[in-house]
């Protein structure tokens, strides 16, 4: 099967939202009014909201002014923390190599949201009458639409031909071109595709440091979500069984986890 | 510049970008860094009202540094007219002025003419009285130094611009022109534009691909309803209204007033015979003037938005249809104009959804129903994917769109509401004798005899027909002025040339050469779609620039050949009479570098109505032809009590008074709350921090809003003082999913000297914490 990404070139943003309001409705999202922030709508992406355009202002070094945007949503890591510390094996790398969330397992632990090191998955509280059940949603790259030979919704809305979806091969020679392209303008223009998660399955070129954009630098796997993936819960799970493994995993990701404050995985 | 195509027209933009990665440069001058700036290769920030001086300098700029293009300008502008001893300038004011009336004489700013009564010219442009001459002198007092003093603008910054820009002189490059509302909404509107103008021909950008001046319509058929004629002053396709005076009191006349002696309008005579036609079939007849004197005539008053709404407020209008528009939010000093429905006896608001206009007399309007005598009626209206029809952008193409779903309860089509009342009143006026009646029981109105129209029907006859075959037009030079044709719109006809093709339905995406799409839609006219390209020629019929060549004259097939409808006679060789002439439609056939307004001939800075400063080019503080609107409900604000320069503007988000989008939950969401956005330094004068709760007052009243602290906003100095400027978002009203405070409670009611269109974006407030 041809290898897809989604690539993203952030020069080309004019931050319209478009790519906002194609995901709700293709989703079929709800409305989240929030407080105010500023330009900024969604102070990050939640359960209800799967893409937001951050705006940030910086000032150049010769007096000018940058006004950059990023469609944030989820970057479908390769090595997935998400993926690796869920008990249940609700998340999982769908054919088209993003990960997607399988909502009948999900029981709402909330590992997941704890080592996204992005910050994007996130839980919402479902009522079914006196039942509340909390489960994990991000965005699936509209794993709905590639079944049907479509574009994921926000690249099909991006008239500035900032988001893309298409050929692995082809998107990572074209973010170089365009990183040379921009390199005058934005000096401290990047291709941002970390390879300490395994590189993402969404790209993107960036016209400043990460950071400036509140990404981090160089995000890693959680060493804790390895250990638990790739050997307790499998070791675990045959001796033990489900449910009790949920328990030993919060336990060991807590005793791993060596920022102590159950933190985001800002590694 | 006066425009924001990335966050209001963002489909143009994508063509920008485009344009952008193959080379090209995107300057953007705006009061504030927006979302358009931040793909923009040069920024440069002026303050609001300063257009003239900005663009009166680079016009200086263009000719003092020689960037003009010098073939162009000769051939095919009015340069080398020279004008008669009459015309003068100083200290503000041309010859003529009357200021008891704030009125010019217009007569004083004629053409000299030879005893054949030919316009004298002066090809080499030397004669110190050829339009080429006058208008260097008038504007050598654009230096950098004196304008970036008023504008603000850095210095550095300016250069850049005008150098950038004023490089499009060259054949080989094109340059355009967007604009908007921040260009048109102030007392100078037309002047901004004319000054586009002016700037375009010198650089010979006018009628090439690439070139223009883009009026990038705010609404997306706003085009279409000025060529159908919904401006007050005109009929379709840009004939005047006729006015009760003696010098138009008949159809001979009124013609004789408004038919010029040269260019493609001496047809004027046809176009409107054919719309009387069209208007009233058989009760059109020679003997009765085509039905003339049954249209309605308008006495020489304003009918404009702030006119209506004055007179409105001094009690004199009895009632008013509001179609799909909102001024409770949308018009300027809105509070007054809602009081002023208020004093209606009745009021029929057509809209999707109930709006703060509609719904003006409830008390979350903070009016008290008792009070209020109205008879409110609304009638719902459906959206535009639940009915079909066509719709012109701006490049004026007109499109044809199909119904996508049914409408929702009740909601009609406009054009339904308009069918079924005017089915019912040609009933109700059937039997009348009264004289008075007459031109409704003449008025033909044959869409179908069912509530529902024919719209078939509606479109055949914007086309027109010749009446005594009954076969539709094929193109307006088909049309007469003896009554035998009819035609609803003459810019539209031949858009249905024959039965069974509505040109406007067409959808043929392939490229027909030069990122043309002929077969994609029609445009008026005649399917052109570059208006007066004829310009990219020279005047031998060799394209100025071969590489990007739209039409050319093929000399061995004796015709006009290209990727465009050539403007205008295909056959006509360069070489005959009037065969390099390019402007047909102008009145002198010539591009217009001077060309009479109300307030002059050639643009000259004023300040806005409301300014923090004295007008440093002339005496006269604020445009001397603009109609004052005295009266305790408008007072004028100064720059002691309200010190800082404020405008209003739209974001991608929200659309005009936000009736549709703040009722659209995935739209509502992305602007939830009504904001302002004000500069770090301004903010820290005031002890505001960002995301606060701020009031904004201005002579006429007080909102609050959240503040947006910004880079985006920076003071300028302004002939040396220290001057800041804010900006609103106007979307906001009480009704909808999400509710804020109307900026329009703040702006006044003062317009433009030619158009009255309102001075929304440059007038005084002061800012405080909440």
């Amino acid at each position: 099967m041809e290898k897809m990404i989604k690539f993203v070139d952030v020069t080309l943003c004019d931050g319209c939202r478009g790519c906002m309001v194609a995901c709700k409705n293709w989703n079929d999202l709800p409305i989240e009014i929030e407080e105010f922030h500023g330009v900024q709508s969604h102070a990050n992406v939640t359960a209800n909201t799967w893409n937001v355009i951050t705006y940030t202002e910086v000032e150049r070094k010769d007096g000018g002014l940058d006004w950059l945007f990023r469609h944030a949503s989820c970057l479908h890591c390769k090595e997935a923390s998400c993926e690796k510390v869920c008990s249940e094996d609700a998340i999982s790398h769908s054919k088209y190599d993003t990960v997607v969330v399988d909502e009948d397992k999900c029981v709402g632990c909330g590992y997941c949201v704890e080592y996204c090191p992005f910050d994007v998955i996130q839980l919402k509280t479902l009522k079914d009458g006196l039942v509340e059940k909390r489960k994990a949603y991000k965005c699936t790259m509209c794993i709905d639409r590639l079944d049907q030979g479509l574009q994921p919704a926000c690249a099909t809305a991006c008239h500035a031909g900032s988001i893309v979806y298409g050929n692995k091969e082809e998107l990572l020679a074209k973010a170089e071109t365009r990183l040379q392209d921009v390199k005058d303008r934005f000096p401290n223009a990047n291709i941002y595709n970390p390879k300490g998660v395994g590189g993402t399955n969404t790209v993107y070129l960036l016209a400043d440091k990460p950071s400036v954009y509140g990404l981090p630098e160089s995000p890693k796997v959680p060493t804790s979500a390895v250990v638990w993936k790739d050997y307790a819960q499998p070791l675990g799970k045959a001796l033990l069984g489900v449910t009790t493994m949920a328990v030993v995993g919060a336990a060991i990701s807590n005793a791993i986890n060596n920022k102590g404050d159950g933190g985001h995985g800002h590694e | 510049m006066g425009g924001n195509p990335a966050e209001n027209h963002p489909i143009s933009f994508k063509y920008l970008l485009k344009a952008k990665q193959n080379g090209g440069k995107i300057v953007s001058v705006d009061p504030r860094f927006t979302r358009s700036s931040s793909q923009a290769d040069v920024y440069a920030p002026l303050r609001s009202g300063t257009d003239i001086a900005f663009l009166g300098g680079m016009i200086n700029y263009a000719i003092q540094n020689d960037m003009i293009h010098k073939d162009y300008v000769v051939s095919y502008t009015n340069a080398s007219f020279i004008v008669e001893d009459t015309f003068s300038y100083e200290d503000g004011l041309f010859s003529g002025y009357d200021a008891e009336k704030r009125k010019y004489d217009q007569k004083q700013w004629k053409y000299k003419t030879d005893a054949e009564g030919k316009t004298v010219v002066d090809k080499t442009l030397q004669n110190p009285r050829c339009v080429y001459q006058l208008m260097k002198k008038h504007f050598e007092r654009y230096t950098v130094e004196k304008v970036c003093e008023v504008t603000g603008t850095p210095q550095d910054k300016y250069i850049e611009v005008a150098k950038t820009f004023c490089a499009t002189a060259d054949p080989k490059k094109a340059g355009t022109i967007m604009y908007a509302m921040g260009t048109t909404q102030h007392t100078v509107g037309t002047q901004n534009v004319r000054s586009f103008a002016i700037l375009q021909l010198l650089l010979g950008n006018i009628g090439v691909p690439g070139g223009g001046v883009q009026a990038l319509r705010g609404e997306s058929n706003v085009q279409g309803s000025t060529d159908f004629g919904l401006l007050f002053g005109n009929l379709t396709g840009y004939i005047e209204v006729p006015q009760a005076v003696a010098e138009q009191a008949s159809l001979e006349k009124f013609l004789g007033v408004v038919t010029p002696k040269l260019g493609y309008w001496v047809n004027k005579p046809k176009f409107l015979v054919s719309f009387l036609k069209a208007m009233y079939g058989k009760s059109a007849t020679k003997d009765n003037e085509f039905g003339f004197q049954f249209l309605p005539k308008i006495d020489p008053k304003d009918y404009s938005h702030i006119a209506l709404f004055e007179n409105m407020y001094a009690g004199n209008l009895d009632g008013a249809f509001l179609w799909g528009t909102n001024p409770v939010v949308g018009g300027p000093n809105a509070l007054v104009e809602k009081q002023a429905l208020g004093k209606l006896k009745w009021m029929v608001a057509v809209d999707l959804w109930e709006t703060e206009s509609s719904s003006f007399w409830q008390k979350e309007a903070g009016s008290n129903p008792e009070d209020i005598q109205t008879e409110v009626f609304f009638l719902p209206a459906c959206s535009s994917y639940e009915k079909e029809g066509t719709v012109s952008n701006s490049g004026r193409w007109m499109q044809y769109r199909w119904q996508a779903i049914k409408p929702k309860g009740d909601s009609k089509a406009d054009l339904e509401i308009v069918h079924m009342l005017a089915r019912r009143l040609k009933e109700a006026y059937k039997g009348s004798t009264k004289p008075e009646d007459k031109p409704f029981q003449a008025m033909t109105w044959e869409f179908g005899e069912h509530d529902h129209p024919d719209i078939d029907l509606v479109a055949k006859e914007i086309n027109g027909y010749d009446t005594v075959t009954g076969k539709l037009v094929a193109k307006f030079p088909d049309l007469k002025d003896d009554g035998t044709t009819s035609s609803g719109n003459w810019i539209y006809c031949g858009f249905y040339p024959e039965e069974g093709k509505n040109l406007s339905q067409r959808r043929d995406n392939k490229d027909t050469g030069m990122s043309n799409f002929l077969n994609w839609s029609f445009s008026w006219p005649v399917n052109r779609r570059i208006l007066y390209n004829r310009a990219s020629c020279d005047p031998s019929g060799k394209p100025y620039n071969e590489k990007n060549a739209i039409i050319w004259w093929d000399e061995s097939a004796k015709a006009w050949g290209g990727y465009d409808v050539p403007d205008f006679n295909k056959l006509l060789a360069p070489s005959d009479e009037g065969g390099a002439t390019a402007f047909m439609m102008t009145g002198t056939t010539k591009g217009n570098l001077f060309a009479p307004r109300n307030e002059g001939p050639f643009p000259e800075h004023y300040e806005p109505f409301e300014s923090p400063v004295q007008n440093a080019f002339s005496s006269q503080q604020i445009n001397p032809a603009i109609k004052i609107w005295d009266g305790d409900h408008n007072p004028r604000g100064n720059s002691e009590k309200f010190p800082i320069v404020a405008t209003t503007y739209r974001m991608s988000e929200h659309w005009q008074s936000g009736a549709m989008t703040r009722n659209t939950p995935w739209l509502a969401e992305l602007v939830p709350h009504m904001l302002i956005e004000i500069s770090e330094e301004l903010a820290k004068d005031k002890g505001i921090k960002d995301k606060d709760k701020v009031k904004i007052s201005s002579a006429r009243g007080e909102i609050e809003a959240y503040a947006v602290v910004t880079k985006r906003f920076k003071p300028y100095t302004i002939l040396g003082k220290t001057v800041h400027q804010i900006g609103m978002i106007w979307h906001f009203g009480y009704k909808g999913i999400v509710t804020g405070a109307s900026a329009n409670n703040l702006t006044p009611h003062i317009g433009d000297a030619n158009t009255n269109i309102p001075e929304y974006k440059a007038f005084l407030c002061d800012v405080r914490r909440a």
